[in-house]
C-alpha cells in the first residue's frame, strides 16, 4: 500500500455520512462522475418517458415543422410530432441497442479472447488471425454490408452491432489473460490440481472482469455511435420506432427550417455516447 | 527493413483474400441478388436467366473465384444498377476520397501534435485538448457534420453546406467547400492521434535526458519541440495505420452528409441499391487500404527507429 492510498483511507474514515463519502470518492474522479451523471440522466428519461414525454411521440398533427413553442418544445417533424417527446422516446431505442449490442459482443469475443489468450499454442494461432481479420474491416462498413444482408430490424441490428464490435473484446481479453496467467496464483491452482477450465472460470476470469467492465461501457458507446449511423444512412430501425440517428436523417433534409428536428436527437446521441465512453475510459 | 515489409505483406495480402472471400459469401448466402435486382414482381423464369447470365447459379466458391480472377485483372465488373464499369466509376471516386482523408489526416496529426506539444498554458490547453478527444471518440460524425454545417453555412454563411467542386472551378472554391468535411472527418483521427501522442508524450517528459536537456538551459520550447517530440511520435505512427480502417467508415458517413461525390457516397448508394458488384469492389479496396496502411507505418516505424530496423 502506498502513501497516497493511507491518506486516502484515513480520509474517507473520518466522514460521517453517504452522501459526503459518495461525494469525495466522485470528486477525486471527474471523467467518471460526469459520465455517470450523463448516462443516469439518459436511463432516467428512457425508463420514465411516458411520465416525462408530453405528448404520445408517433402522434402526428397538421402542425408541421413548426418551430419551438411552449406546447412543443423542439418544434415539430414533417409529419407534426413533438419532437421532444420523441427525443426522449429514443432513449429506450438507443440504450436497448447500445446495451444489447455490447452484450453480444462480450458474449462472443470474452470467451474466444480467453481461450486464445489462456490456452495459447495452436488455439491462439488460429484464433490470432481471425480476430485480425475483423479488426481490419471498418466496424461501420462491415454492419452496412450484413445489414443490407439480413435486413434491417431491431434485433438484427443488435446481433450485427455484437458481431462487428466483438473483436474489440477479444484482443483485450487475450491481452490481459496472457498477464494473468503469468501470475503466481495461476501456478498454485495449478499445483493443486486444478484443470484449465476451472482456473479460467475460477482465477483469470474474475480478475478481467474490471477490464471488461471499462471496455464494456465503451462498446456501448461505439454501438450507439454506429446504430446511429446507420439509421443515418437509411438502414437502422424500422421508421415507426423513435429512433435519434433516423430523426437526424430525416431532420437534417429541414435544417433551415426547424433545426431542433435534427440537432436536438443529434444532440441527445452525442450525449449518451460520450456519458458511456467517459464511464468507461475513466476505469482504464 | 525488407523483412519488415514481407512479414506485413505475408500477414496482409491473405487477409485481403479471406476478407472478399467473406463478403462474397455472405452476399451470395445471405441474399438472392437476381431476385434484389428484380424486384418483387420478378417471375422465377427471369429470376433463372439473370442467374445464368451472371452466373448465381454456380457454386459460391467458384463464383468467387471467378471474380477474383477478373478482379485481380483489373476488370471489377459492371454495376447492376448503372451498368457501367465498376472500375470506371471508382476511378472518379477515389480521388475524392483520398483528397479529403489527407488533410483530414494532416489536419489531426499537426493539431493534436501541436496542441499537446506546446509547452505554454497547459492549464488552459489541457481540458480544451482532453473534451476535444472525447467528443472525437464519442460523438458520431453525422452530428458534427450537421453542427458544422448549422453554424457556418445555414446561421454565419460563411461556407457552403454540402457539395463538391472540382480544382478546375478554381482553388478557393475547391477548397472552400473541403473546409468543413475535413473538419468533421478529421475530429476522429485527432481523437486517436491525441490520446496515444499525449499518453507517450507524459512518459517520455519523465526521461533522463529530458532532463539534462532542461538542465543544459534549453527553452521549454525547445525541449518539448525537438528533444520529447520526435521520440513520442512513434506511437503515432502505428497507430494511424490502424485506425485507417475505422476512419474509412467515417468517410462513408461524412461523405452522405457532405454529398460528395466519393468512395463512401457510392458504397452507401451501392448498399442501398443492392449493387453488389460495386460493394465488393470497395470492401475489397477498403481492406486492401487497411493493409498498405499498416503496411507503409510499419515500415515509417523502421525508418525512424534503428532498433527495429536492425531486428
Amino acid at each position: 500500500m502506498t502513501a497516497t492510498d493511507t491518506t486516502r483511507r484515513l480520509e474517507i474514515s473520518s466522514i460521517k455520512s453517504f452522501g459526503e463519502y459518495a461525494w469525495k470518492r466522485l470528486s477525486a474522479r471527474p471523467r467518471l462522475t460526469v459520465g455517470c451523471i450523463l448516462v443516469a440522466f439518459v436511463v432516467f428519461m428512457g425508463i420514465f418517458a411516458p411520465w416525462i414525454a408530453p405528448n404520445d411521440p408517433s402522434e402526428s398533427s397538421i402542425n408541421v415543422l413548426i418551430g419551438p413553442t411552449h406546447a412543443n418544445w423542439f418544434g415539430t417533424d414533417d409529419l407534426g410530432r413533438d419532437v421532444f417527446s420523441r427525443v426522449i422516446y429514443g432513449a429506450r431505442t438507443s440504450l436497448i441497442i447500445g446495451i444489447g449490442g455490447a452484450v453480444v459482443a462480450v458474449l462472443v469475443g470474452a470467451p474466444i479472447g480467453l481461450l486464445a489468450g489462456y490456452l495459447g499454442g495452436v488455439v491462439d494461432l488460429i484464433l490470432v488471425p481471425v480476430i485480425d481479420l475483423f479488426l481490419a474491416m471498418p466496424a461501420l462498413v462491415l454492419a452496412l454490408i450484413i445489414i443490407t444482408m439480413v435486413g434491417a430490424s431491431f434485433g438484427n441490428i443488435v446481433l450485427v452491432l455484437g458481431f462487428v464490435m466483438w473483436p474489440i473484446i477479444a484482443r483485450l481479453v487475450r491481452g490481459q489473460a496472457l498477464t494473468v496467467k503469468t501470475q503466481p496464483f495461476v501456478d498454485a491452482a495449478k499445483v493443486a490440481g486444478a484443470g484449465p477450465i476451472w482456473i479460467m472460470r475460477k482465477h483469470v476470469w474474475p480478475n478481467l472482469m474490471r477490464v471488461i467492465a471499462a471496455q464494456f461501457a465503451i462498446i456501448v458507446s461505439f454501438c450507439i455511435f454506429t446504430s446511429a449511423s446507420l439509421s443515418f444512412l437509411g438502414l437502422g430501425v424500422p421508421p415507426p420506432t423513435p429512433d435519434w440517428g433516423g430523426m437526424v436523417r430525416t431532420g437534417s433534409d429541414f435544417l433551415s427550417i426547424n433545426p431542433l428536428m435534427s440537432l436536438a436527437p443529434g444532440l441527445a446521441v452525442a450525449v449518451t455516447a460520450v456519458g458511456f465512453y467517459l464511464m468507461g475510459s475513466a476505469v482504464e | 527493413m525488407f523483412g519488415v515489409v514481407v512479414r506485413r505483406l505475408a500477414l496482409g495480402v491473405p487477409t485481403i483474400f479471406a476478407a472478399t472471400l467473406l463478403l462474397f459469401v455472405s452476399v451470395a448466402k445471405l441474399g438472392s441478388p437476381a431476385a434484389e435486382m428484380l424486384g418483387q414482381d420478378a417471375t422465377p423464369d427471369a429470376i433463372a436467366a439473370l442467374n445464368l447470365k451472371y452466373g448465381f447459379d454456380k457454386p459460391v466458391l467458384e463464383q468467387y473465384l471467378n471474380w477474383l480472377a477478373s478482379a485481380l485483372h483489373g476488370d471489377l465488373g459492371r454495376s447492376y444498377v448503372s451498368q457501367e464499369l465498376v472500375s470506371e466509376t471508382l476511378i472518379h471516386a477515389l480521388p475524392v476520397s483520398l483528397e479529403l482523408a489527407f488533410w483530414a489526416f494532416l489536419f489531426a496529426l499537426l493539431a493534436s501534435v501541436i496542441l499537446n506539444t506546446v509547452p505554454v498554458g497547459r492549464s488552459l490547453l489541457t481540458p480544451f485538448t482532453t473534451s476535444l478527444n472525447v467528443i472525437g471518440m464519442a460523438v458520431p460524425n453525422f452530428m458534427l457534420g450537421l453542427f458544422l454545417i448549422f453554424f457556418f453555412a445555414i446561421r454565419l454563411k460563411i461556407l457552403p453546406t454540402t457539395g463538391w467542386v472540382g480544382w478546375d472551378q478554381g482553388p478557393f472554391e475547391h477548397l472552400r467547400h473541403l473546409v468543413l468535411p475535413v473538419l468533421t472527418l478529421a475530429a476522429y483521427y485527432f481523437a486517436t492521434f491525441s490520446i496515444i501522442y499525449r499518453a507517450e508524450f507524459l512518459s517520455v517528459q519523465r526521461r533522463l535526458f529530458v532532463r539534462v536537456a532542461a538542465a543544459k538551459g534549453l527553452s521549454n520550447w525547445h525541449v518539448a519541440f525537438t528533444h520529447i517530440l520526435p521520440n513520442a511520435i512513434l506511437p503515432v505512427i502505428t497507430i494511424a495505420g490502424l485506425s485507417i480502417g475505422q476512419a474509412i467508415g467515417g468517410a462513408v458517413v461524412t461523405e452522405t452528409i457532405f454529398s460528395m461525390p466519393g468512395v463512401g457516397g457510392l458504397f452507401v448508394s451501392s448498399i442501398v441499391g443492392h449493387d453488389f458488384p460495386t460493394m465488393l469492389a470497395i470492401g475489397m479496396i477498403t481492406v486492401a487500404g487497411v493493409v498498405l496502411f499498416n503496411t507503409i507505418a510499419d515500415l515509417l516505424l523502421a525508418i525512424v527507429n534503428p532498433l527495429i530496423r536492425m531486428s
